[in-house]
């Protein structure tokens, strides 16, 4: 009896030990940073070098050539790289467009901050595409209004911005107001147009409220960096000219 | 008859106490558990440190780094769970040549245990996720994400418990809306599931179903919004309650300390997120005690 008794406490007590219920006592918490103090490891390095090797070949891969600076500072209300960007998307979407609809776009439209570098005179690699445009945009179609036109057109002319516009707009700020054309005519009334921009601006960003319910809405599937690394494969000297497609009545 | 027993019954008790103070001490080292958390959130597809001339974090972050970073706290201590909350893609062109290849193997290096999935990660749509899963060597912890019409059924857990050192760690995955945020057409059928409800479900799940001794939510959230209808990490841990850590991310919000504040019930809850990019590594230390006067005195919580 006597060594059952112990026996049973000893058991009781084993059991108890493996099942010690844990109680939380106390929780610290901290940040650490990773910066040039921690060395790195060697074999991480050694695993990413072919991936990095890969993508700095692609990057500097050589797509067309510039005689001059492309920016997007070089006037008040265009410029040399926001006319290239607008003119290649449009030249690039209208025939995704076409095929699909039928129908042919008016013109692009994009914004000025969205033109995130210049390209320096010179060879235009993968990398500058990339630098102009680090986003995932893609392309769409906006179907809009006359009142929505003149909602774009008055939001540029408040703007006084260089924000990337195709060449088929022709946009005077006059003494009383303005005076649009669209492929040399005036806007009309009971007519719609179709504007390319980004699924982006459409979305309302940068304050581009007239694209936010068009009376139709195509998504062309085409990323913005994508038409630009195509037009460029295609172009051997990327020519571009300032050519007042939105200025001031003199 | 009643001397015999009294006897017998005080040997028994002399043995009890004998051994009872035997195990005291045989059991001393083990009667303290110590586990360790890491964690890191919106990684973006940063791969190598930033450049020198780098106009906001010149030479910082870098996976390489990170590792040793890791692997010193492992070494330190090997009760070590290694923790992602999303946007692991996208920011850098690794991303768009190798689709995430290169982050989710570089992870499976760094042993991570569990990742969750941000918005970003569907940028290459559910597809694009789905290819990628097999260099991965780590679960996707998702719980309100109801994929059950999509590629990624079966392939996503809502939780995973672990076990380290006897100390069971319930570890549940949450993610945004992503209605609004990303193309319809990337997440395709994914239904978006109220992350309260799921949350308080998964806790009950982990602390009683599961016994577990730590609950932890890895959140793609956002840490707090202006807008108090929104669903955020702050908003989740004041209307839930039994989730010790809440490890967040989406926001890029960079806290020099875990936020401490109170749950459903008046609990501590601790919710941290550490920026972006790897510039940071969090790390939350739980200690347990076997002793209930220590527990009795209740928990602090150094930061």
């Amino acid at each position: 009896m006597k060594k059952f008794i112990i026996s049973f406490f000893t058991l009781l007590l084993v059991i108890s030990c493996k099942n010690e219920p844990q109680h939380l006592v106390k929780i610290e918490g901290k940040l650490l940073p990773v910066n040039e103090k921690l060395e790195s490891v060697k074999e991480i390095e050694v695993f990413i070098q072919p991936y990095k090797e890969k993508v700095e070949k692609e990057m500097n891969t050589v797509l067309s050539y510039t005689k001059t600076d492309l920016v997007r500072t070089d006037s008040q209300l265009e410029s040399s790289l926001g006319n290239l960007m607008a003119d290649l998307c449009f030249e690039r979407a209208n025939p995704v467009f076409n095929s699909r609809t039928g129908k042919n776009i008016d013109f692009a439209m994009f914004n000025y901050g969205g033109i995130r570098a210049g390209i320096t005179k010179g060879n235009i690699t993968t990398e500058n595409a990339f630098n102009l445009m680090p986003f995932e945009n893609s392309l769409v179609v906006t179907e809009l209004t006359y009142e929505k036109i003149n909602e774009l057109a008055q939001y540029l002319i408040n703007g006084k911005r260089a924000h990337p516009i195709s060449k088929q707009v022709n946009l005077v700020v006059t003494k009383d107001g303005f005076d649009l054309k669209i492929n040399h005519k005036t806007i009309e009334k009971n007519k719609t147009y179709f504007v390319l921009t980004s699924d982006y601006l459409q979305n309302g960003g940068d304050n581009m409220v007239f694209f936010k319910e068009p009376v139709t809405l195509h998504k062309l599937d085409y990323k913005v960096r994508n038409a630009i690394i195509d037009y460029f494969k295609e172009i051997d000297t990327v020519k571009v000219k300032l050519d007042g497609r939105f200025r001031k009545e003199i | 008859m009643e001397r015999r027993n009294f006897i017998k019954q005080s040997t028994a008790a002399t043995a009890f106490v004998t051994l009872g103070g035997l195990s005291l001490q045989s059991f001393a080292k083990e009667n303290k558990k110590h586990i360790t958390i890491l964690h890191t959130n919106d990684t973006h597809s940063h791969i190598e440190p930033f450049p020198n001339d780098h106009y906001k974090s010149p030479n910082q972050g870098g996976v390489a780094r990170r590792a040793t970073l890791i692997d010193s706290i492992r070494q330190e201590n090997p009760n070590t769970l290694l923790l992602d909350a999303g946007d692991i893609f996208q920011g850098t062109p690794y991303f768009n040549f190798y689709g995430g290849e290169l982050e989710f193997k570089l992870m499976s290096m760094l042993k991570y245990d569990a990742a969750t999935i941000g918005n970003h990660d569907f940028d290459n749509s559910i597809d694009g996720l789905y290819k990628q899963l097999p260099n991965a060597k780590f679960d996707f912890l998702i719980a309100n994400y109801d994929f059950k019409n999509t590629i990624l059924n079966t392939h996503v857990k809502p939780y995973k418990v672990f076990e380290k050192d006897g100390i069971k760690i319930g570890v549940f995955g949450l993610g945004i809306e992503l209605e609004g945020l990303v193309d319809p057409r990337m997440y395709k059928e994914t239904v978006y599931l109220n992350p309260i409800e799921i949350a308080q479900d998964m806790s009950r799940i982990l602390k009683e179903d599961k016994k577990c001794d730590l609950v932890i939510c890895l959140s793609h959230l956002g840490y707090h919004y202006k807008n108090e209808a929104k669903i955020s990490d702050l908003v989740l841990a004041s209307k839930t309650k039994d989730i010790d850590l809440i490890i967040g991310g989406h926001t890029h919000t960079f806290l020099p300390k875990p936020t401490i504040t109170k749950n459903s019930i008046g609990e501590n809850v601790l919710v941290n997120q550490v920026g972006c990019y790897g510039l940071n590594v969090g790390r939350i230390d739980f200690y347990f005690d076997a002793d209930q006067n220590k527990a009795s005195k209740g928990k602090s919580i150094i930061v």
